[in-house]
């Protein structure tokens, strides 16, 4: 498990975070992701997927293809139409945060 | 994990091309060892966790870049403060190893270079994490902001303290508030004109020292972000589209919200409208019966909230007439769309929009719509009803989704309100663009004075004939715009020198000032060497 699971775990530990609350993935995702990706009208993200892919790949928060991995490459690099994120913007703990939500499981030890 | 774990094929189309990642080299004039000395001292400024070389730099690009050479704009190292202490410090460690610096805020100046610097070995100063809100007062109507605060952040922020009042934003919400005035972006609101609407900055100048403009000159004032001009020259122009300081606070006017706000929108059916259209508008807007900074829309632009070319063309060039013809039956939409908004008593509001409609009805073909009437759940009206108040998104984000592949580019050539001079940059840009394979599509921004004409040229930056086909042709259409009498307002970073050349009455004298003006404040030529084509002596020369 990397650093960033084990503290994501122990986060959600010590605020008695539960599932019914927002983790600090959904905190990031609604932060940085949501105005392109949200399961919403005028999302480009969501349309752009939909269009490429079909809509069982459209919404991020409802795959379950997408490994920790992958999204932490993409948000660093950008692919085609999204331009990437900087650590200020994003940091390495927070990009483990927002990759083990989308994921639905921690990310994997580098 | 790394990059390398990840499939080959995962990686093709990705934003940056693996070419540009990590050089090793140092900037320009610097030994490997003293480069290395100066990344040590910036360390021990903003701590070393804030000084990113390796993989991290893959984000410090221009991810729509339409240069060839993937290293053009590649930078070596970032660093991030978080203060304007630490801001001082680091321009003090650069003049001692002459370091050159290229500060970015929120770094999302998409369109026009991102977050890359305009020359190779240049070390992106990275503002995003000075990110505090210092003051919003409701009162007078203003706020106080660092380069880190986005659009995003200012509006949940007062939306969180429940303050009533409006923001203006332009169609992208991530950029930086402060950026965007000081690359003199525009927005939507009556607010639209970011720089004018600036008010008061706090400045670090190359050398380390910092001041404050206007008011803030005077210590104990109460009046730095109201009265923009203070005693003497007025210093504030000097730090937009310029390499003078680095802005590490700046004020901005925010509106109160009105007592109503009507959005509407009007179609217009034929391409020649468009000289009809701008002509009814000047005295409109020059009056201020037109209160916001409204837009006239292509079909192709307002097209891409809905649909991809693919949709309805699927050979190369461009859109052909059935296919225009087909999305504005499907998105019941004109050749030209005309977006503005109400502000005000609803007996005022009524004024105004019985003049509006009766000047607009005159046009054969004018239909006119609010966003209630508009039968898409998509569309450009509803959203642009959020914008118009001031609320920001990524909506309009889906032009680049147009062609795929994602590259954009901005040309931004400035006109008069005369629909003679409309007419004509429209058939200029749209017959070139055409000539080369590209779809026409633009926004005509109304200005106090003049038309912002900000035509988007989206291509497929995967295909490199094509991007090279892009580039090409902007070279041709700031040349030919430049002989008609038009300038650019703004323009990418592969361009900045072309465009600088444009402004060249007297022997280009304007640009001999700036020159001058660069050699007092930066004779070591450290911060955005290139910026809008001002180059320090020392790359000068060289």
């Amino acid at each position: 498990m990397s650093t960033g699971g084990l503290l994501l775990i122990l986060m959600c530990l010590a605020t008695g975070i539960t599932q019914a609350q927002e983790t600090p993935g959904q905190r990031l995702f609604a932060k940085h992701c949501a105005e392109c990706h949200a399961d919403a009208v005028g999302t480009p993200g969501t349309q752009r997927l939909g269009w490429n892919r079909g809509a069982a790949y459209a919404v991020l928060e409802k795959r379950k293809d997408l490994s920790a991995e992958y999204i932490k490459v993409i948000v660093r690099r950008g692919l085609i139409e999204m331009p990437p994120f900087r650590p200020t913007e994003i940091s390495d703990l927070e990009l483990a945060q927002l990759s083990a939500y989308l994921a639905k499981r921690p990310a994997r030890s580098r | 994990m790394s990059f390398e774990s990840i499939s080959r094929r995962q990686f093709v189309g990705l934003a940056c091309s693996a070419t540009a990642a990590f050089p090793s080299v140092a900037p320009a004039g610097l030994t490997p060892s003293d480069f290395a000395e100066a990344l040590e001292q910036f360390r021990r400024i903003v701590g070393k966790e804030y000084v990113y070389t390796g993989e991290h730099l893959l984000s410090y690009v221009d991810p729509y870049s339409l240069v060839d050479d993937a290293g053009a704009h590649a930078t070596p190292a970032a660093i991030a403060p978080e203060s304007a202490e630490q801001v001082q410090a680091i321009l003090r460690i650069a003049n001692q190893y002459r370091v050159p610096l290229w500060p970015i805020s929120c770094g999302k100046n998409h369109g026009y270079g991102g977050a890359a610097p305009r020359m190779p070995g240049t070390v992106v100063l990275d503002l995003n994490r000075m990110n505090r809100i210092l003051e919003v007062n409701v009162e007078s109507g203003y706020a106080l902001v660092e380069p880190g605060v986005s659009y995003f952040d200012l509006y949940r922020h007062i939306q969180e303290k429940g303050y009533k009042l409006w923001l203006d934003v332009p169609d992208a919400g991530w950029g930086s508030v402060m950026g965007n005035a000081l690359e003199r972006g525009v927005g939507y609101t009556p607010y639209g004109d970011h720089f004018m609407m600036q008010c008061g900055m706090e400045v670090v100048l190359p050398s380390g020292e910092i001041i404050r403009t206007g008011m803030g000159a005077l210590p104990g004032n109460n009046t730095w972000q109201l009265f923009k001009y203070g005693y003497g020259p007025y210093l504030d122009g000097m730090f937009s589209q310029s390499n003078f300081g680095v802005v590490t606070k700046m004020g901005i006017w925010l509106m109160p919200e009105p007592p109503g706000y009507r959005p509407y929108m009007i179609s217009f059916e034929r391409e020649e409208d468009i000289e009809a259209v701008v002509e009814v508008l000047r005295p409109l807007k020059v009056n201020s019966v037109i209160q916001n900074a409204a837009t006239i829309r292509s079909l192709v632009l307002v097209a891409s909230i809905n649909a991809t070319k693919s949709h309805y063309h699927k050979g190369p060039g461009p859109l052909p007439d059935s296919a225009a013809r087909k999305i504005m039956a499907d998105q019941d939409i004109g050749m030209w769309n005309f977006y503005g908004a109400l502000y005000g008593p609803p007996p005022v509001m009524d004024t105004l929009w019985t003049i509006i409609r009766d000047s607009f009805a005159k046009i054969p073909g004018a239909r006119f719509f609010t966003p209630e009437q508009r039968k898409h759940e998509n569309d450009v009206l509803k959203h642009r009803a959020l914008t118009m108040k001031g609320i920001p998104r990524l909506t309009e984000y889906s032009l680049v989704n147009w062609v795929g592949g994602g590259g954009h580019i901005g040309f931004s050539p400035v006109s008069p309100i005369k629909g003679t001079e409309a007419l004509k940059q429209f058939r200029m840009v749209r017959d070139r663009l055409h000539e080369h394979g590209f779809d026409y599509m633009s926004v005509f921004a109304i200005g106090w004075r003049e038309l912002h004409h900000v035509v988007e040229l989206v291509f497929d930056k995967t295909n490199a004939e094509e991007t090279q086909r892009a580039r090409k042709v902007f070279e041709i259409l700031i040349r030919e715009a430049a002989d008609a009498g038009y300038g650019e307002y703004r323009t990418h970073l592969a361009f900045m020198d072309q465009v600088a050349r444009t402004y060249s009455w007297n022997q280009g004298a304007a640009q001999r000032l700036n020159e001058l003006l660069k050699d007092a404040l930066d004779p070591n030529g450290i911060l955005a060497p290139g910026k809008q084509g001002i180059w320090p002596k020392r790359f000068r020369e060289g």
